[in-house]
């Protein structure tokens, strides 16, 4: 007992109803039986169906339909019902078995139904059809009953059946049947109780796992609120960041050159009148100043401003790219992208972008070209890159910084790079596609 | 639910459906159908004496023979009996063989029990094979012999054999007193005339010694007055019936002829009373040569119907014995064809008249011509007992109505009779009184 777990325990006490209903039939039509045959044998058979007016069943029979009738039941018992109307179906089929069996026993015992209530009730979790089945069942409990039932149907009670024994006898053997019958209907109740006691145990458990989760969810909501302030305030505390650092280079640049041009513009009025020679250079220095600080002014800008690939894809960047230098430098430039230029990496992206804009200043800066044809196919998996413009050209490349640092990129990529310098310039790049080989071949 | 808790439940379900039908075979008794337990074998309940308690001698000869011709017409069917049961341990032994599910599919039930085993559901209800058997007529058995096999309005039993009550009569009294023989159309006042003269003191010693009758009953008064007792359910009770009370008058005038001494019924064997009710089969058992001499030797001494009162007829009522079968046999067909062969064989019922003291059953066996040899040879005075006045004895006997504790009413309405006899009060009050607390009683039992 102490091992078992309690939730085993209706399920104990079923089996032990079940055990003592088998001990109270095997009671009842063991003694029936003695008393009948002793009728017989001690030649009051007729005395008997005299006074009873009724052949019992043979008295082999009854215990063999009784017990038959049990194992029916402990039959019943064992088939597993999913819905409402296969068990209804199983009640009432159990209750007709059981009735068949207090038939057979002469109506003197009618526990089985209890036993059938217990085994009903461990089916249902709702109260509501429990209590509705229970109830009509034990309606029928209590409809079978010796007194009521022997109005309609010829039948012997027990007390009848045992009068073969002498009075004294007789009333032990009645009162040892009344005591089995009560202990059953005592192993109901118990039963009935843990039963219950069990649910309930198991309702708290499961209301207060439901607290806890009820608890889990609250801490996780609150952290949640904290995480969205702390990124608002890591949020506030970058803008303040870049605030402070675009106050320091307006400081460090604009502000280092505009002083040196006040102090400039200062000396030069004092010294305009005196020494206009000294003026010129004085000013020309500040011219160099400012045009210093010009280029301060465009680097921080530059600094600042995201590069156009952090915010975009490749091939927009590249027709930003190409579209702003047609813009700003009234070169004619053709370019076809045929291929898809996703998925490539970071360091991918990077190097593609500055082959183009590295060959593209090439051929305006030093060829003075005054069109530029720009092509980017895919070829299996490699993508080309061909780059050419109408310019001076050279016959004789000399290996300028721009076109060491193409190739040692490539060479990372294990990409080539080929050029020449006849009718224009003329850059091919290969560069092998590394994601996959199952993409477009168009 | 998945495959396996499926089959499970399939296997479960059938072992369950097998686990059923097989109780259900045992419980209603069909398992004994099955081949290898059917056995074509009919078994009789029968008593190894006489029904009449007459030692003939001749007690199983007319069921040997029965039991032969049946068997060479139906040669697939056996008949056995268990031989050796005294009639007054035979109910006993029926009894107990039935509570024992061994009891014989055809057997013979004694009157006084026919009631109690019709209750107690033992007795086959015989309207289907009546219904259903064209050969069969109830017609050909008498009328009142036929009625007594019923058991409140269904047939239950068929007649074997069966005896009137008639009145015996010291015919030396008569002669010593000079009365002249009553005919057989006599009635209560010609009886009660020969009983007021035979009553007296012959020896002089101051206490009669002489008596008019002895167990004449108020049921044997209430037969000849065409009294009916009860409904045929024995629900009601018709004790106020004038009838009833004519009757009861009667029997009050009897009892002051004998002046309260209380006759027994050795006085008549002694040859001091002038008339005995008895059945036909005392009259054929003890007018044949031995036993006549055993008993009622001293005095001449026949037999006439029962005296009519002024509402009846001379007739009286009838003891039978009857056959019934098995409520739970399972040779129903076969039983069925031997308690006809039994009960309506010419043949068989013919044997009656050799080997038993009754009267058969049959008008047709009754009025034959061999029969009326057969009763001469007993009948010293051929214009005593002659056919025609057994016949209508048999054929116009009362028929005792078959119900619900049919005895414990009786007993009700004799106690309410010995009271009402007893008692010095008006006697239509008093009928009325018990005749109320005898339906109390009848309502209680239902």
């Amino acid at each position: 007992m102490r091992k078992m777990n309690h939730r085993q325990l209706p399920a104990f006490a079923l089996s032990i109803m079940k055990s003592l209903n088998l001990m109270i039939i095997l009671y009842l039509t063991g003694i029936t039986m003695h008393s009948l045959s002793g009728y017989i044998h001690e030649g009051s058979a007729l005395y008997f169906v005299m006074k009873v007016k009724h052949i019992p069943v043979e008295p082999w029979k009854m215990p063999v339909l009784s017990i038959g009738m049990f194992l029916c039941l402990l039959l019943l018992f064992s088939i597993p019902c999913k819905h409402n109307i296969q068990l209804l179906c199983k009640a009432a089929v159990e209750l007709s078995v059981a009735f068949v069996i207090s038939l057979s026993l002469n109506f003197s015992y009618t526990g089985i139904v209890l036993l059938i209530i217990a085994d009903t009730m461990s089916y249902f979790s709702n109260m509501k059809q429990r209590i509705l089945l229970v109830a009509s069942i034990c309606m029928v409990y209590l409809l079978l009953d010796y007194d009521l039932l022997s109005v309609r149907y010829p039948i012997i009670s027990i007390e009848d059946c045992w009068g073969y024994y002498n009075s004294h006898v007789q009333s032990v053997l009645l009162g040892i049947r009344n005591i089995l019958d009560s202990l059953n209907t005592l192993v109901f109740i118990i039963y009935a109780i843990v039963l219950i006691l069990t649910e309930m145990q198991e309702k708290e458990r499961v209301l207060g796992l439901n607290e806890k989760l009820h608890m889990a969810n609250e801490e996780l909501r609150e952290a949640n609120l904290k995480l969205e302030e702390y990124a608002r305030e890591s949020e506030k505390a970058a803008e303040t960041r870049e605030r402070n650092r675009l106050a320091r280079e307006i400081h460090d640049t604009l502000g280092h050159s505009l002083t040196g041009i006040i102090t400039g513009i200062d000396a030069c009025v004092m010294l305009m009148d005196i020494a206009p020679e000294a003026t010129k250079e004085q000013l020309k220095a500040i011219a160099d100043v400012a045009r210093q600080g010009v280029k301060d002014v465009r680097r921080s800008v530059k600094a600042l401003r995201p590069d156009t690939l952090e915010t975009m894809d490749l091939k927009s960047a590249l027709i930003q790219l190409l579209e702003e230098t047609k813009r700003s430098t009234s070169v004619q430039i053709d370019y076809q992208i045929q291929a898809k230029l996703k998925d490539f990496n970071k360091d991918e992206e990077d190097i593609i972008y500055r082959i183009i804009q590295e060959s593209i200043t090439n051929a305006i800066r030093h060829g003075k070209a005054k069109k530029i044809w720009v092509q980017i196919e895919r070829e299996y998996n490699i993508l080309k890159i061909h780059v050419k413009d109408n310019g001076t050209g050279c016959s004789h490349i000399q290996k300028g910084f721009g076109l060491h640092h193409m190739k040692e990129r490539l060479d990372m990529l294990n990409g080539t790079l080929s050029y020449h310098g006849e009718d224009g310039f003329t850059v091919d790049a290969r560069i092998p596609i590394r994601w996959g080989t199952e993409g477009e071949n168009d | 639910m998945d495959q396996g808790t499926k089959k499970r439940t399939a296997i479960q379900i059938g072992l369950l459906g097998s686990l059923l039908f097989g109780i259900w075979m045992i419980a209603s008794d069909r398992y004994q159908y099955l081949p290898w337990v059917y056995e074509d074998v009919i078994k009789i309940g029968v008593f190894s004496d006489s029904y009449w308690e007459v030692q003939n001698g001749y007690s199983y000869q007319i069921l040997d023979d029965a039991i032969a011709q049946f068997e060479e017409q139906h040669p697939d069917v056996r008949v056995e009996y268990v031989s050796g049961i005294m009639k007054e341990d035979y109910s006993e032994w029926l009894a107990g063989e039935m509570m024992k599910g061994t009891g014989p599919d055809v057997f013979f039930v004694l009157s006084e029990y026919f009631n109690d085993f019709a209750e107690a559901g033992i007795l086959k209800d015989l309207t289907s094979f009546i219904e259903e058997d064209a050969d069969f007529s109830s017609e050909k058995y008498y009328a009142s012999a036929y009625e007594d096999g019923a058991y409140e309005g269904t047939q239950y039993a068929l007649p074997y054999e069966c005896a009137p009550k008639l009145m015996f009569i010291n015919k030396s009294i008569l002669t010593a007193e000079g009365i002249a023989m009553p005919d057989s159309n006599w009635t209560w006042e010609d009886f009660y005339r020969i009983c007021q003269a035979v009553t007296k003191d012959t020896d002089g010693d101051g206490t009669i010694n002489q008596f008019g009758t002895v167990g004449y009953t108020w049921e044997d008064a209430f037969d000849s007055n065409g009294v009916c007792l009860f409904d045929e359910k024995g629900t009601e009770c018709y004790l106020t019936d004038s009838k009833v009370t004519a009757a009861i008058s009667f029997m009050e005038r009897m009892e002051e002829l004998n002046s309260g001494y209380s006759v027994s019924r050795k006085e008549f064997a002694l040859g001091n009373v002038a008339f005995q009710p008895m059945l036909f089969s005392e009259y054929r058992a003890y007018k044949s040569y031995p036993l006549s001499i055993k008993k009622y030797a001293g005095f001449e001494w026949d037999c006439l119907t029962m005296p009519a009162g002024p509402d009846g007829e001379n007739i009286s009522r009838l003891d039978t014995l009857s056959i019934a079968m098995n409520a739970s046999s399972v040779h129903t067909a076969d039983a069925w064809e031997l308690m006809k062969y039994l009960t309506g064989d010419v043949g068989i019922q013919s044997e009656i008249f050799d080997y038993s003291e009754g009267v058969s059953v049959l008008k047709e066996v009754v009025e034959s011509e061999q029969t009326q040899k057969f009763l001469t040879e007993y009948t010293e005075n051929k214009n005593m007992l002659n056919l025609q006045i057994l016949s209508k004895a048999v054929e116009q006997a009362v028929v005792i109505p078959h119900f619900h504790d049919y005895e414990d009413a009786i007993s009700e309405v004799d106690k309410a009779i010995r009271v009402i006899l007893e008692g010095n009060s008006n006697l239509n009050m008093e009928t009325i009184i018990q005749n109320r607390n005898i339906n109390n009683y009848l309502k209680s039992k239902q």
